[in-house]
């Protein structure tokens, strides 16, 4: 019975890391697709590939995402499977509505609402909570806007007077290396959150001793492979709003950008702060827009961003909880069967609703006019916008 | 209030990120400003020239980001690299 469990619990673990994959291509790509640096199919490839190299490079188990953040001596399978669903689903709704969310958030929350509908609020270790992950969420998008902010500044106070054509042709290169450098660093922080998760329902299940400090490998494969296979599927609602939407990018600020978040990600991990990707790379764009002289920043759109982001959390973990709720009340492998075809059903509808109005590598880069559904779907079908992040006039 | 906030990996985050994260992309902007002015310089005679000395220091830039950027890789990877390969580099940990 709990053997089945744990197949379930390890299913759906690898089903967040590929939701993580497509949710977060835009993080590293958006830019580089939007200044037309690379082509969108092309973009989506290089990042998969980075991403799968990053997932082998760091080998520091990422058990962090639950230890330090709830009582691991109350973590049960069903626990971290309902934790899982309640990640999985609010990716897939912020990704409909083209909503750059932390998925490391996401997960986190679904982890934390299982928790506390399993033994209530003492099974969460809210300091833990407001320290590495509350706190990094307020911080870390301030830290990388400034970053960006005065690398942008910089770069272009260092070519002020040459003729654009002049310096394009370099600053795309290092566009391409900088946004590689991005997917690199998503690869080596994100597969290792789901790498960390499955290592925890192992260990929870007795599968793996707890003194064990590496996951095994076909842990590790599984998790790269999916983190690569959904990132190369390519979120193209998020890669449009990160890309078009939050500001009008050119190569040298796009350059800027990734450069500021993959510092800050990658020294991020070395110094241990835990951080979501996306917060750093969404502030990293928006600083690329503020150091830009001139440049115009859809502040409407960060904000209603920076309102997902705040609901993110609580959203997730009431997902999480209602499952924990399900699961547990049928109990077992059945419980985990309904709670799978649970899931099933609301990705396939979430999935169905997107096909209304589709972004995809051929309208990605549309201009944007006033909301997420690029023009000529709007003009072909008479959608609706496909969002609530629709531009104020 | 420290323990709320970890102020100590924040601030090492920001001046290490200035440092990498907008030092180097200005550096590399430097590089493709001096190569740009270098490529085509057009003389009297109108006819475009290249101009060695900017080129040869645009170059040298590229390379010092290039291997900035390198070194920064492999020092994320060497513990990876130490485990599977048996090369220790960077103050990679011996398992």
């Amino acid at each position: 019975m709990l053997e089945g469990l744990l197949v379930a619990t390890i299913v759906v673990a690898v089903a967040f890391d590929f939701t993580n994959g497509f949710h977060d291509t835009g993080n590293a790509m958006a830019t580089s697709i939007a200044t037309g640096a690379l082509k969108p199919k092309v973009a989506v490839a290089l990042s998969a590939v980075m991403n799968l190299i990053g997932a082998f490079l760091s080998t520091a188990v990422a058990a962090t995402i639950a230890k330090g953040l709830v009582d691991s001596h109350l973590v049960t399978l069903e626990l971290v499977f309902a934790g899982l669903v309640g990640g999985i689903v609010w990716n897939l709704v912020t990704w409909l509505l083209g909503i750059p969310s932390s998925s490391s958030h996401a997960l986190i929350g679904g982890i934390v609402g299982a928790m506390i509908a399993a033994v209530g609020a003492h099974g969460v270790i809210w300091k833990g909570l407001v320290s590495n992950v509350i706190a990094p969420a307020v911080l870390s998008p301030l830290i990388a806007g400034l970053v960006a902010t005065i690398g942008t500044w910089l770069v272009y106070r260092a070519v002020r007077g040459v003729p654009e054509k002049r310096t394009n042709t370099g600053f795309r290169y290092g566009q391409i290396g900088s946004a590689s450098l991005v997917s690199l660093a998503h690869g080596t922080n994100d597969a290792q959150k789901t790498m960390g998760v499955i290592f925890l329902a192992l260990i929870s299940y007795g599968a793996v001793s707890s003194t064990e400090t590496m996951p095994p490998l076909w842990v590790i494969v599984s998790c790269a492979a999916a983190i690569a296979a959904g990132t190369y599927i390519g979120g193209w609602r998020v890669i449009r709003t990160l890309g078009k939407g939050l500001v009008d990018i050119q190569s040298p600020q796009g350059m800027a950008a990734e450069c500021s978040s993959a510092a800050i990600i990658l020294l991020s991990s070395h110094f241990g702060y835990s951080l979501s990707t996306t917060h750093v790379a969404t502030g990293s764009i928006l600083g690329s827009g503020v150091g830009k002289p001139g440049a115009k920043v859809r502040w409407g759109l960060a904000g209603r961003m920076a309102a997902a982001w705040l609901i993110t959390l609580p959203s997730a973990a009431l997902v999480g909880a209602i499952t924990y709720f399900i699961v547990h009340a049928v109990g077992g492998y059945d419980g985990a069967t309904i709670g799978f075809a649970l899931l099933v059903a609301l990705s396939a509808a979430i999935w169905l609703r997107s096909r209304r109005a589709p972004v995809d590598s051929t309208n990605v880069n549309e201009e944007w006019e006033g909301g997420l559904t690029p023009p000529s779907v709007k003009g072909a079908t008479g959608a609706e916008p496909a969002s609530t992040l629709v531009d104020a006039p | 209030m420290s323990a709320w906030i970890n102020y100590h990996a924040v601030w090492k985050i920001l001046v290490f990120g200035l440092v990498v994260g907008a030092g180097l992309p200005t550096l590399f902007a430097v590089g493709v400003r001096l190569n740009a002015e270098g490529a085509s310089v057009t003389g009297d005679t109108g006819v475009a020239h290249r101009n060695r000395v900017p080129v040869a220091i645009s170059s040298a830039i590229f390379a010092v980001v290039l291997i900035a950027v390198t070194t920064a890789v492999l020092y994320v990877a060497r513990d990876f690299l130490g485990q599977y390969t048996g090369v220790y580099i960077l103050g990679a940990k011996h398992n």
